[in-house]
């Protein structure tokens, strides 16, 4: 039984969340029973990750190859529980059980009637199912069905406040998304017209052998691919849905939407680019030069639009395409330093991006404002969720001791290597416009008059996600260790040469 | 040149996935309203499945099913139409939604032209 269990974990994972949302609604009435199943797949899920992620330490690097139904690979499916797998499967788990763990607070209020309660975890559950599937899947076709997946749940997820503004958005969202998903499943169907392959080890072999035979579709491939996914993940020029999308959504939804769905779609990318098409043809076609460009472009715009926000959440909101840039910056860098910085910095920013979005939405529900004017003096009503939010800023800017600082820094070095300076600088003053835009909200938080309205911290649940979250941001600044380690093991893996 | 109308004569159901897909592409992007948005997409997936079933096309094949009885040597490809069966499944609960959206939307601003949802702004009661 045990051992049955072991040897399946890496199906197991992805199966829990949609399983458990499948039977949700049956049980929609009893909002305790949905609520601590929710918890409890979600420590399930953290739980078995952390096994897995023992395992491909310990075993230096060799992957577990899972085979769905016992097909082996050119016929079967099959999930690589690699490096980066493990990687961003413990990011969602990490982030996603203290966002599950605040939605408990009162989501009720957020999403305006009880009923509508199961309907979320649904969503919800789905959204990470998908999520832990983009992580260990090793098929191309898996990865546009796990894509359209996400992005229905998301969409879902944006629209479960019954408002016509949330439709809006939604709608935007919505076209864009599956304008971005048509790219995708274009881009895939050129890869497989070329290599005869959806798996990816053997599309990749085959392009490697093949692609000067026919060297436009492999472009129309790349640029289907980066487009396509540039829109999903909000990449600069193509983020116009994101800020209404993340801005209008309950705040768990915004945290779970903003911190993971859009790394999801980055990963997707990631493993494309380098497991499909590989470094080597990203340099014969010049690619990473784009994507740096592009990632700079979008640092600098990013922080611009999020400096002119006066609504609190949108802010957030123009800061994550700002975190985009970067990460896509990392992605075209083309070395082991930069691509564990961007990983590590990635992971960082999921938990550190949910943590001000799971603060922003406590502050905002007590004060029953949404601009940042209104939060005068709320540092001494709500003292612990200023502190996370404090916390969670510094993260962001990159203070050393906060996990910010450790994937910035790595990211730095590696853009020194490539020998350019405008990298360089624009990281940097990407750190100094972050500082500008989150610190006047700190500081009118602490230094504001005092509201008359009376404000207190959210409940226990909410005040024990708020604390998880901190702590994480504080533990893997200080001693980043083996995350660290995982992170420069994928990076070294995605970059040897097929 | 005549190369070049061969190799589209040749390759037709590509180029004609080509075109619809920038058909729908431009039906999307330029039309404002909501209905003409969603035509659009259901457009640009059907040129991707187009694309997929010619990709699994072979001229000349039979039909993949093994039997005893008539040994053909030459099978079209099955597994790109298999995909798009997900694909279709998926563009179908997409127009779904995004039909349930419109609903939505037409019941609280009375409209299903986007410009003038936006122009609207936010003042819409609940």
């Amino acid at each position: 039984m045990i051992s049955a269990i072991t040897t399946n974990l890496p199906v197991f994972i992805i199966i829990a969340p949609l399983f458990v949302a499948f039977v949700l609604p049956t049980w929609a009435q009893r909002k305790r029973l949905v609520e601590n199943l929710v918890i409890s797949v979600e420590i399930l899920m953290l739980l078995g990750t952390c096994y897995l992620a023992s395992i491909v330490l310990l075993q230096k690097g060799i992957p577990i190859i899972y085979q769905m139904g016992g097909w082996s690979a050119p016929w079967g499916i099959e999930l690589k529980v690699g490096s980066l797998g493990t990687f961003f499967l413990l990011t969602v788990a990490i982030v996603s059980l203290p966002v599950a763990l605040f939605a408990r607070g009162n989501l009720t209020h957020e999403v305006g009637g009880k009923e509508r309660v199961a309907r979320f975890y649904v969503l919800y559950l789905l959204l990470i199912g998908a999520l832990g599937g983009m992580a260990l899947t090793n098929d191309l076709f898996n990865v546009y069905v796990l894509v359209e997946v996400a992005t229905l749940s998301c969409c879902g997820l944006v629209s479960a406040r019954n408002h016509p503004r949330a439709a809006k958005a939604t709608f935007t969202y919505l076209i864009l998304a599956t304008l971005g998903s048509c790219l995708v499943m274009g881009g895939i169907g050129f890869i497989y017209i070329v290599t005869g392959h959806l798996n990816m080890g053997f599309a990749s072999q085959e392009l490697g052998r093949i692609w000067q035979n026919n060297p436009r579709v492999v472009w129309m491939a790349f640029s289907f691919m980066l487009v396509g996914f540039g829109v999903k993940s909000a990449l600069f020029p193509l983020h116009v849905w994101l800020p209404d999308a993340h801005s209008v959504a309950p705040s768990p939804a915004s945290a779970i939407l903003s911190g993971l769905a859009v790394k999801g779609y980055l990963i997707c990318l990631l493993k494309v680019l380098y497991n499909v098409f590989g470094f080597y043809l990203m340099r014969v076609y010049s690619v990473h030069k784009i994507m740096v460009l592009v990632g700079m472009v979008a640092i600098i715009s990013g922080s611009i639009s999020a400096l002119t926000q006066e609504d609190l959440k949108r802010r957030l909101a123009f800061s994550t395409v700002a975190q985009v840039g970067y990460i896509f910056l990392g992605f075209g860098l083309l070395n082991t330093k930069g691509l564990t910085g961007t990983l590590f910095y990635l992971a960082s920013h999921a938990v550190i991006k949910s943590t001000l979005f799971l603060s922003a939405g406590a502050m905002l529900n007590a004060t029953g404002k949404k601009n940042i004017k209104d939060l005068s003096g709320i540092g001494r009503k709500m003292p612990i969720t200023t502190a996370a939010f404090t916390i969670s800023s510094l993260g962001l800017i990159g203070i050393p001791l906060f996990s910010g600082f450790v994937g910035k820094w790595q990211l730095l070095m590696g853009s020194m290597e490539t020998g350019s300076i405008l990298p360089v600088s624009v990281i940097i003053s990407g750190s100094v416009l972050c500082a500008a835009y989150l610190f006047p909200v700190i500081r009118i938080a602490y230094f504001g008059t005092a509201p008359e309205k009376d404000c207190k911290d959210p409940n226990l649940p909410q005040k024990l996600a708020l604390i998880f979250l901190s702590a994480a941001i504080v533990f893997l600044g200080v001693i980043p260790g083996s995350f660290l380690e995982l992170a420069n093991r994928a990076a070294a893996e995605l970059l040897v040469l097929r | 040149m005549s190369e070049l109308i061969k190799k589209i004569i040749m390759n037709y159901p590509y180029f004609a996935a080509f075109i619809i897909f920038v058909i729908g592409a431009l039906t999307v992007l330029t039309r404002s309203n909501l209905f003409k948005k969603l035509i659009g997409i259901n457009i640009m997936e059907s040129a991707i499945f187009l694309m997929f079933v010619a990709a699994g096309n072979i001229r000349g094949g039979a039909v993949p099913i093994l039997s005893g009885k008539n040994p053909h040597t030459l099978y079209i490809n099955p597994l790109p139409s298999a995909l798009m069966l997900t694909g279709i499944v998926v563009s179908v609960s997409v127009t779904a939604f995004a039909l349930a959206l419109i609903l939505r939307l037409y019941r609280s601003y009375g409209t299903t032209d986007l410009r003038r949802i936006y122009e609207m702004g936010n003042e819409v009661s609940e």
